[in-house]
């Protein structure tokens, strides 16, 4: 069976700092594969050492996002493909599942895609979603354990980990699933295979090879404003001669101002 | 495409509280449209729904009640608030930012080629444009989105973000059924289990967490719970002692666990990294207690108190109890 998984590089941290245009300058921060999506790849390739047929880590970024994808070549997907062009720059989680449909149908073989719960960075969390209904396929969102794929019967059965409840759904392939945090262990590439993935370089698609306008990726809501998050009010410390004074000057000032 | 429609939500045939909410902040953005305010009950049976949704504020309450909508499925659910919005016709949806609710307006945004605005925080009318505003990136970077004139929004927003609607007896309002589409639902909900001990802490308005700062699980479930507790609160955890296995994941607060916004948030022994802070920088009131006066913690910390939680745990819950009568 062919698995496509979604994989996005992010920055490691969001220290980030804003250009004059809103973008994000995360200049120096070191760049990773979304901690969600290493979830996604660990599944992807424990499905694919079970099933055969290839795996394929997808991502859509700028041109020089490899590294993330040697990455995932060295944990052990089969194949990679990154879609980059300027025209996929400002486009919205919405315009990223539209580009990412076109290139899942143009693979044409594709049973199952797999992608984190969210980014770390836009947390969206909206993407698997809209591919799923891009493409036209079912969806099966928040899963925290795959319980079976099987390729035969087309079907696979998967625990949706809401808030409150465990849902278990099965659903026909092929389909789209976004995983959580809790739902494997992902694996450390071994240094024989990151050099030898070190030199591959993942075929490059455009807007134009996947049959897109610009109109096609035009966001429909579009980045008016952009802030740094404001600190919050400076508060006060609790002061006291002992624990049980601060214990209590504090308890004092959660009633006082109706906190409590 | 006018006014504004509102997904509802219920729990034990009551409309939920990100519902009211929504209804609320609601009834103003259409005012502000110059439209109406109209909410959708989609659902096996709406029992009082829609009556409860014109109390709160709804100008018409459109209803679509099929067997095939007992559970969720997004093929099915997404399908009845198509036809709602077809009749609608809203140039703003609403719904509130739960896991289901996120699978339900991603999937409807794009079905519809809205524009949408996942997890945010405001909402506003100006000029007849609407913007929403959403925190991206850790908490650290807040956003302004503003939506296409002439294309649907849809905005998810994070609970605790806007004052409920209040009852109004005797309003009334226009409560419209509407035909289930034919619809093949490809998924299939084989079992729905409750989570042992669960706790939704995006519901709860008071939340006790413990860090690595309590030392050790049995010192966590020691001095945590009795004063959450004490506070009628919800307990949550650092992704630290969570990882080391003291509490399971729904307990986990921050970028890569649960973002909550309760009114008090008390974060014991507790460093404050900035993953930590992303999923609860927005509480109204956070109380720190840290015995190290310099943890970043004490930098969002509307009341901080430096000392050690095994000393200060016990005689706060004391106190707590004694003076709350819980
Ligand atoms: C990609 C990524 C995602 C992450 N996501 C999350 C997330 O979702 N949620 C999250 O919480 N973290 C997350 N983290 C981890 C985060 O960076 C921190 O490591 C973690 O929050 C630290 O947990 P802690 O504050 O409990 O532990 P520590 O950092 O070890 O802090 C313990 C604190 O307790 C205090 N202390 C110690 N003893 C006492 C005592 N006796 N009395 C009072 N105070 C005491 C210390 O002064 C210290 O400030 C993430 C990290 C990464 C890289
Ligand atoms: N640019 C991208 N390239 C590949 N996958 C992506 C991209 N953006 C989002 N995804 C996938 O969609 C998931 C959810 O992202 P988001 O909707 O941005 O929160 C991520 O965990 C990825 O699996």
């Amino acid at each position: 069976m062919h698995i496509v998984v979604c994989m996005k590089q992010v920055p490691r941290d969001n220290s980030v700092k804003l250009n004059a245009d809103l973008s994000i300058n995360a200049d120096g921060i070191e760049k990773i594969i979304n901690l969600f999506d290493e979830y996604a790849v660990e599944e992807g390739i424990a499905w694919n050492e079970k099933h055969g047929g290839k795996l394929t880590v997808l991502s859509m970024g700028n041109a020089d996002w490899t590294e993330q994808i040697r990455r995932a070549l060295a944990m052990g997907a089969t194949d990679s493909l990154l879609l980059s062009d300027p025209a996929f720059t400002n486009t919205d989680t919405l315009g990223a599942a539209r580009a990412v449909a076109a290139a899942i149908r143009k693979l044409g073989d594709v049973d199952l895609v797999i992608t984190g719960r969210n980014s770390t960075d836009d947390e969206s969390g909206a993407f698997a979603p809209a591919l799923a209904r891009h493409l036209g396929w079912p969806q099966i969102t928040y899963v925290g354990k795959i319980q079976d794929v099987d390729p035969a019967a087309k079907s696979i059965t998967a625990e949706r980990n809401l808030e409150t409840v465990v849902e278990t759904v099965q659903s026909p392939l092929p389909a789209v699933v976004s995983v959580i945090k809790d739902i494997n262990s992902p694996r450390y590439p071994s240094l024989l295979k990151i050099k030898r993935v070190a030199k591959i370089e993942p075929p490059v698609w455009s807007a134009a090879d996947l049959g897109l306008s610009a109109a096609d990726l035009a966001p429909a809501a579009a980045l008016s404003a952009r802030v740094p998050a404001p600190a919050r009010p400076s508060g006060e410390m609790i002061t006291g001669a002992d624990a049980a004074a601060k214990v209590t000057a504090l308890v004092n000032k959660l009633l006082e101002n109706q906190v409590i | 495409m006018a006014g504004v429609l509102v997904c509802v939500e219920q729990v034990g045939g009551k409309i939920a509280a990100i519902t009211r909410e929504l209804l609320g902040k609601g009834r103003a953005l259409a005012d502000a449209l110059g439209g109406p305010l109209a909410a959708a009950v989609v659902g096996s049976e709406a029992g009082d729904l829609a009556n409860q949704a014109v109390a709160l504020g709804a100008d018409t309450v459109y209803v679509v009640t099929d067997a095939a909508l007992a559970t969720y499925t997004t093929d099915g659910y997404v399908a009845a608030a198509k036809a709602i919005a077809a009749q609608a016709q809203p140039a703003l949806v609403l719904a509130g930012a739960s896991f289901q609710m996120r699978d339900f307006g991603a999937a409807l945004a794009a079905d519809l080629n809205a524009g949408l605005a996942a997890d945010a925080t405001d909402i506003t009318v100006a000029g007849g444009q609407i913007s929403a505003v959403r925190p991206s990136h850790g908490g650290n970077v807040i956003n302004t989105l503003t939506f296409a004139a002439g294309r649907p929004a849809v905005v998810l927003a994070r609970k605790q973000s806007f004052p409920e609607a209040t009852e109004q007896a005797g309003r009334s309002g226009s409560i419209q059924n509407v035909a289930m589409p034919a619809t093949s639902v490809r998924t299939k909900v084989v079992s729905v289990a409750p989570k042992s001990g669960a706790v939704n802490l995006a519901d709860a308005s008071v939340i006790v967490s413990g860090g690595r700062g309590l030392g050790n699980k049995d010192n966590y479930f020691k001095l945590i719970p009795p004063l959450a507790a004490a506070l009628g609160a919800a307990y949550g955890a650092s992704r630290a002692v969570v990882d080391d296995g003291w509490v399971p994941y729904e307990h986990q607060v921050g970028q890569t666990g649960k973002t909550v916004s309760p009114k008090l948030y008390v974060a014991c022994g507790i460093s404050g990294a900035i993953q930590h802070l992303a999923g609860m920088r927005t509480s109204r009131s956070i109380v720190a207690i840290n015995k190290d006066p310099d943890a970043p913690i004490f930098r969002v910390a509307t009341y901080g108190l430096v000392g050690d939680v095994n000393e200060v745990l016990p005689l706060l819950t004391e106190q707590l109890k004694a003076r709350l009568g819980r």
